[in-house]
């Protein structure tokens, strides 16, 4: 076992700066080392490909048990769900989880889903200038995960302010984290009251209380595991939706590409995923010495995990700050690896493929002003962007 | 080399399917059957593609 400590960096990874526009950061972390200390933030931060995919691996060495946030309230809150546990519990709490949110049960959802992102397309086109978070990023996953989890009335008005605040307080003890937990707070207490009578018959989320009322899962659970969904599922596909957007804005020639071979709709999708990851960093925590990249970890360090660094790592992807669809990155580390890997995977697949399908079927010029970015600590996301030209194709 | 499903791990996701589609399918019910679990030298790139490729490392070389 080496004891060659990391390199150091004055970087504040929770800095307004970094948060809004984190990819130059995120070169000269990689280029000091796979991993960094920043004694800024009290974080070993992973910022090289390899580094990363083996760490989500092996969670023997790199724990989520109270480690996954980067501030002691937040660990507290989210002990006993998936998110922050290791095997075995966490093999039976996920097994709960996905039974809802697997490829297969996600099946019935393809038509419908297709079908709004189709229909909000069109009445975009139509329009030709409009606001795109508001009239597409969000508009598509609120309206999805609203019915999957069968919300009606007041809470679906909620469902925006609380998938941002539960990513929000993921983050340090900044100002931002200390306004959200009260919004994270009414989210918890909502879902820690939420009965099956409150949510739409036929609904998944009905169907969670039901399979909690057959004793399939342990009583108790039917509230947490919609939690989850919101607090996991709803923020994290809203950025990935308006990335959709500014990046063909950007690349027309790339929405070309699409529009003239529809079969490279999960490739852009990859790609997008691969060049803006919507999670900015994510906690594990060193059970033990670890030595990663011949330096050593200590036992009991706070590790920050950089997926969108470690999506630009040269050493893994060739020429990886272009933006290229055809390179098809399955790979990428967006949706993270392994046991924690993103549960809700096939469910944002199936939002982002209806909406490129839409965009490269009815679009053919789109042009947009300069996007708005606000600082946040964990969802890296587009605040707004005006679409001042979508016409037909 | 043979190719080992950790089958309680394996959420369908299909993605291994895409990747060495002569090796794996999705059944009806979107379980995975591995088609051929001894995996021959010409195939070994295919099976290390499949393998790479599943999000919740379900998969592995034996
Ligand atoms: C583009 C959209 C999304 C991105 C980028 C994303 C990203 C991630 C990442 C990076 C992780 C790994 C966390 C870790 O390693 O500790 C994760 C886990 C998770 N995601 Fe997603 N996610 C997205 C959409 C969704 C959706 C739509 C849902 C649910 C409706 C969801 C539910 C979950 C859950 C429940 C976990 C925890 C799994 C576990 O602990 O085993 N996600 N996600
Ligand atoms: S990619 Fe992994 S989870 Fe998906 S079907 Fe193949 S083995 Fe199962």
């Amino acid at each position: 076992m080496t004891d060659t400590a990391p390199p150091i960096s004055d970087l504040d990874l929770f800095d307004d700066t970094v948060l809004v526009d984190p990819h130059p950061s995120y070169a000269a972390l990689r280029d000091l080392g796979g991993v960094v200390h920043l004694p800024a933030n009290d974080v070993h931060v992973l910022t090289r490909y390899d580094v990363i995919r083996n760490a989500l691996g092996d969670w023997e060495s790199f724990s989520s048990a109270g480690a996954i946030g980067f501030n002691p309230m937040v660990n507290a809150a989210l002990t006993g769900t998936s998110l922050a546990s290791d095997p075995p519990v966490h093999t039976q709490l996920r097994a709960a989880l996905t039974a809802n949110l697997s490829p297969r049960a996600l099946r019935g959802l393809k038509d419908s889903i297709d079908a709004k992102a189709d229909a909000l397309v069109e009445e975009l086109v139509n329009k030709g200038s409009f606001e795109a978070i508001d009239g597409l990023a969000r508009a598509l996953p609120l309206a999805v995960v609203a019915d999957l989890i069968g919300f009606t009335g007041h809470v679906r008005a909620n469902m925006l302010r609380w998938g941002q605040a539960a990513m929000q307080v993921i983050g340090p003890m900044n100002q931002r984290t200390a306004e959200s937990f009260p919004i994270a707070g009414e989210l918890y207490d909502w879902c820690s009251t939420v009965a099956a009578e409150d949510l739409a018959p036929g609904s998944v989320g009905r169907g969670i209380f039901e399979a909690e009322a057959r004793g399939d899962i342990p009583p108790n659970t039917a509230g947490h595991i919609i939690h989850q969904y919101l607090g996991a599922g709803v923020d994290t596909t809203i950025a990935s939706i308006g990335n959709i957007l500014a990046l063909f804005a950007a690349h027309p020639e790339q929405l070309a590409l699409v529009r003239e071979n529809p079969s490279l709709v999960p490739a852009a999708f990859n790609e997008v995923l691969r060049y803006w990851a919507p999670v900015h960093a994510w906690g594990r925590r060193a059970t033990r010495d670890v030595e990663v990249d011949g330096v050593l970890v200590p036992q009991g360090a706070q590790v920050a995990i950089l997926f969108g660094a470690g999506n630009r790592d040269p050493r893994h992807y060739e020429d990886p700050d272009a933006f290229l669809v055809g390179r098809n990155p399955v790979d990428h580390l967006s949706f993270g690896y392994g046991p924690h890997g993103c549960a809700g995977q096939g469910l944002a697949r199936l939002e982002a493929h209806a909406v490129i399908e839409a965009l490269a079927r009815r679009v053919g010029r789109l042009v947009v002003g300069p996007e708005v970015r606000v600082p946040s600590n964990i969802t890296r996301s587009i605040e707004e962007l005006p679409v001042l030209k979508m016409a037909p194709a | 080399m043979r190719i080992v499903l950790d089958r309680p791990r394996c959420e369908g996701h299909g993605l291994c399917e895409e990747a060495a589609p002569d090796l794996m399918h999705l059944d009806e019910d979107g379980e995975l059957v591995l088609d051929r679990e001894e995996i021959s030298d010409a195939d070994a790139a295919l099976a290390n593609a499949a393998v790479r490729v599943c999000p919740v490392a379900a998969l592995r070389l034996a």
